[in-house]
């Protein structure tokens, strides 16, 4: 060893000011009397090469210390297709659709294959804290596995350690671990979860109290009613905006009441001998009720037809679904295919962020099947339309799949090959069995 | 040179609609100061751009296959288009040199060998044995200039090179390349990584040094070689046998042969596969190349985990590795192979060292644990460990595949560690080429 050391030290100095050294090989004969007089820099790389030889092929093995064994997994893998869809997700395909996919996936018992994990993991770590369902998802889907992998390396050990130590995370940790402990005690005991919020409420700087609230939004109830109707007379804007967003998806809350009033004001049906329609008489201008409830003013000279058709929009949006259907005696998928001129538009951007905010699946569904088939006579126009098509696409149920045609305008084309992507990772987890 | 394509034939290989459109625009002898085609089918064209500089562009109508200096990644692009459109309509005359940028594509572009098959053999025996004299000696000539330049190194210290840039080895290298032994220029090449490779690299690079004057020298007593020994020196050095000599020199060797591995090399200009197989019945391993110009895809017939029964040509060298595919019967599916240990595998490769001491990538199929500590590696069922090679990267698929068990996996052992390239599930699926 020291020979092969003493000879790359020759080499870096360099043979014009260092002697070669000799490097003998067990049994092999290397002093050559022809060479003498050689070029020694000629000499000592005919004695590296002999030892280069020599040593790769002497080249003996070392030692490990073994890792821990994982705890084994009784889920199966999931199929080769779906493997390979998680890995083009993992690639940065639709990255927004992960989250389905892990739950999906976990949901029929089935495990990702475990060399994507780290490629999961690693994408779990780029999301960051704010993404603690991502990361919960991934943990669950993960399992046995994905713990034993983070075990060995840091970078990944927050992600399957949730369980941080209770008051400590509390008391000492930062918004997002206060949050996690926050969001685990209203899963066990939503009661002391309120408590510990209406305690800390007057204490709580703005950013801790957005926080309080979006903890609330996560399946709120009547009970959490008093806390977010106080939250609407907050002196942060933004508390104020999420407390009534939370409120408008609140079965029964006032602030659903208060919406559903003014809604029925602006749209009702029409009976007529040339057909049923709906006929819209926009809000006239924002009152400082409709501003407490959420509804931003327009901007100056707020009583623009322009303005008018957003207030009708802000308001239907956050009207509870089953208004309609109660007041009209329809269902959903009558309801969307009347007649209603030039609202048409900002019906079905109002209605389609009221079923997202709702998670009503059925509005859903029936909104984008009307979109995805209707496109011929009333393409999709207004921008905020488009969003709403891209959001229902990525929520409804795949089974609305429909082929729209080459003709279809783009974001027709996008919404359907985004819910066909859905529909994909669905069948594909449904057929593990199969293989490919 | 080759039969004239119509302007038909020419268009139909364009992407899409667009380079269609743009090389018909493109195709004015205005645009193009400098074009020429030589015998055997090569075009080559300087085209005036936006850019200061001309785009560089060059045409191999045997693949046909394409290159150029526009940042284009179309395949061909407009320009390679538009010269195709000019050779077609008979703008550009058959004679004189190709300027060297040509020449050295030309000369590079590994699709030739792979038409070799087809090739007949030389008309002009005299003039062939004359080419190959010119050949050999001008080989002689740059082997001597590159035993001055190896000493050279050595006489002032291999300390410098750490300061100097990667033309130091590429301007040697280029000198080999016109010395017509591209296996060495290839070698040199590779050679500026060695100083930026981490601690180590001195002895790194003074091993590499020292196999090429093994290489020199060896050229020089080659009529005292063994006639294998001999075919591994000039093959080593970039002397080709062609397809055709290899399939009609030796007997194939019909197997059941695994396909373990394989592993895509992107160099300047050309994409290398190796594919590494092994019999089931021999027990041999074999490396089957491929080639394809940067941005085309590459053979995609010999899949990892599957079993092929086929006769296969071996290159005639010291240690038969190379082969090329004589006749394919049949593909089966299949398991994972039997994997040996740490100890069998160190000593095949010493082994096969002692017939070729230049062999730096040897097959590998252990049936091993991977490992962290103390450095990232494999380890058998007696506890025998051997690296992992640092270039692989962190190696983390390899780990959640294996949970801290045992698994089969092949890949390339080098002097520096073990470079995965395919792993078996304990299922028996095979999963690679992905990282691992």
């Amino acid at each position: 060893m020291s020979t092969w050391r003493d000879l790359v030290t020759a080499s870096l100095i360099g043979t014009e000011r260092a002697e070669v050294p000799p490097a003998p090989v067990p049994g092999v004969l290397t002093s050559d009397p022809a060479r003498a007089t050689q070029d020694p820099a000629a000499v000592l790389l005919d004695r590296a090469a002999l030892l280069t030889a020599a040593r790769r092929a002497g080249r003996r093995h070392g030692q490990a210390d073994p890792p821990p064994v994982a705890e084994p997994d009784s889920r199966p893998v999931v199929s080769q297709a779906a493997g390979r869809r998680l890995a083009r997700m993992l690639g940065g395909e639709y990255p927004e659709l992960l989250a389905e996919w892990l739950a999906a996936a976990a949901a029929r018992g089935l495990r990702p294959p475990p060399e994507l994990l780290p490629a999961l993991l690693d994408r779990i770590r780029r999301a960051g804290p704010a993404d603690s369902s991502l990361s919960r998802l991934a943990a669950e889907a993960g399992g046995p596995r994905a713990r034993w992998l983070a075990g060995l390396n840091p970078d990944w050990e927050l992600i399957t350690a949730q369980h941080l130590p209770a008051d400590d995370a509390w008391r000492l940790g930062r918004t997002a671990q206060r949050r996690g402990y926050l969001a685990s005690l209203r899963a066990r005991d939503p009661g002391a979860a309120r408590e510990l919020i209406a305690g800390s409420w007057e204490s709580a700087g703005p950013d801790e109290r957005v926080m309080f609230v979006r903890v609330m939004a996560d399946g709120p109830s009547l009970a959490d009613e008093p806390l977010l109707e106080a939250a609407l007379d907050d002196e942060t804007a933004w508390v104020r905006k999420m407390a009534a967003d939370v409120l408008a998806v609140l079965p029964g809350s006032a602030l659903a009441r208060r919406m559903t009033e003014r809604a029925v004001r602006c749209l009702r049906i029409e009976r007529g001998p040339r057909g049923t329609r709906l006929v819209v008489t926009p809000p006239a201008e924002s009152d400082a009720l409709m501003r407490r409830d959420g509804i931003a003013p327009g901007a100056a000279g707020a009583s623009s037809p322009a303005d008018r058709a957003r207030l009708m929009l802000e308001v239907v949006a956050r009207t509870p679904l089953r208004t309609w259907t109660d007041e009209f005696g329809l269902g959903a998928a009558q309801i969307v295919t009347l007649s209603s001129g030039d609202w048409a538009p900002v019906l079905f951007t109002a209605w389609s962020r009221a079923a997202i905010a709702q998670r009503d699946k059925d509005w859903m569904a029936v909104l984008l099947h009307q979109a995805l088939t209707g496109w011929t006579w009333r393409p999709p126009g207004l921008a905020a339309e488009f969003e709403a098509l891209r959001q229902l696409a990525r929520r409804a149920d795949p089974a609305v799949l429909s082929d729209p045609g080459p003709d279809a305008p783009q974001v027709i084309r996008e919404a359907t090959r985004l819910l066909r992507f859905r529909y994909d990772i669905l069948r594909e987890l449904d057929d593990h069995d199969g293989g490919d | 040179m080759a039969e004239r394509w119509n302007r038909a034939r020419v268009l139909s290989l364009a992407p899409d609609t667009s380079s269609r459109q743009a090389a018909q625009s493109l195709a004015a002898v205005r645009s193009w100061p400098l074009t020429g085609a030589a015998e055997g089918g090569a075009l080559w064209g300087e085209c005036l751009g936006r850019a200061s500089t001309p785009y560089r562009t060059a045409v191999d109508l045997s693949g046909p296959a394409y290159q150029c200096s526009c940042p284009s990644r179309k395949l061909p692009c407009k320009h390679a288009l538009a010269l195709l459109l000019l050779w077609s309509d008979g703008s550009i005359t058959t004679d004189g040199d190709p300027p060297e940028w040509a020449e050295e594509w030309f000369a590079s572009r590994p699709a030739r060998a792979g038409d070799d098959g087809d090739q007949k053999a030389p008309a002009d025996p005299a003039a062939a044995l004359r080419r190959a004299e010119q050949r050999e000696a001008r080989v002689a000539a740059g082997l001597a200039e590159l035993d001055r330049w190896l000493c050279d190194q050595v006489r002032q210290g291999l300390a410098a090179s750490q300061r100097s840039g990667y033309r130091l080895w590429d301007d040697i290298a280029s000198r080999m390349v016109d010395a017509q032994a591209p296996g060495l220029a290839e070698r040199l090449r590779a050679l500026a990584a060695v100083p930026h490779s981490g601690p180590g690299w001195e002895g790194r690079l003074l091993e590499e040094y020292a196999l090429l004057r093994l290489l020199v020298t060896a050229y020089g007593d080659r009529v005292k070689l063994p006639p294998e020994l001999r075919d591994t020196v000039r093959s080593r050095i970039g002397f080709t046998v062609r397809q055709a000599e290899v399939l009609a020199s030796a007997a194939p060797v019909r197997d059941h042969w695994h396909v373990l591995a394989r592993r895509d090399l992107d160099q300047e200009r050309i994409r290398t596969r190796r594919t590494w197989l092994r019999g089931r019945r021999t027990g041999r391993f074999a490396l089957v190349l491929s080639f394809a110009a940067i941005g085309q895809s590459l053979d995609d017939s010999l899949t990892v985990g599957t079993v092929v029964d086929a006769n296969l040509a071996f290159y005639p060298v010291a240690v038969p590795l190379r082969a090329v595919v004589a006749a394919r019967h049949d593909t089966l599916p299949a398991g994972a192979p039997p994997g040996i240990s740490t100890a069998a595998l160190l000593a095949g490769y010493a082994a096969a060292l002692g017939q070729d001491p230049w062999l730096d990538n040897w097959p590998a199929v252990l049936e091993a644990t991977p490992a962290r500590a103390p450095l990232p590696c494999l380890f058998d069922t007696v506890g025998a460990a051997v690296p992992l090679h640092p270039g692989a990267g962190e190696c983390w698929p390899l780990f959640a595949m294996s949970g801290g068990r045992p698994l089969t996996v092949a890949g390339e052992w080098t002097p520096r560690g073990l470079w995965p390239l395919t792993a078996w599930d304990h299922d028996g699926m095979a999963v690679g080429p992905v990282p691992l």
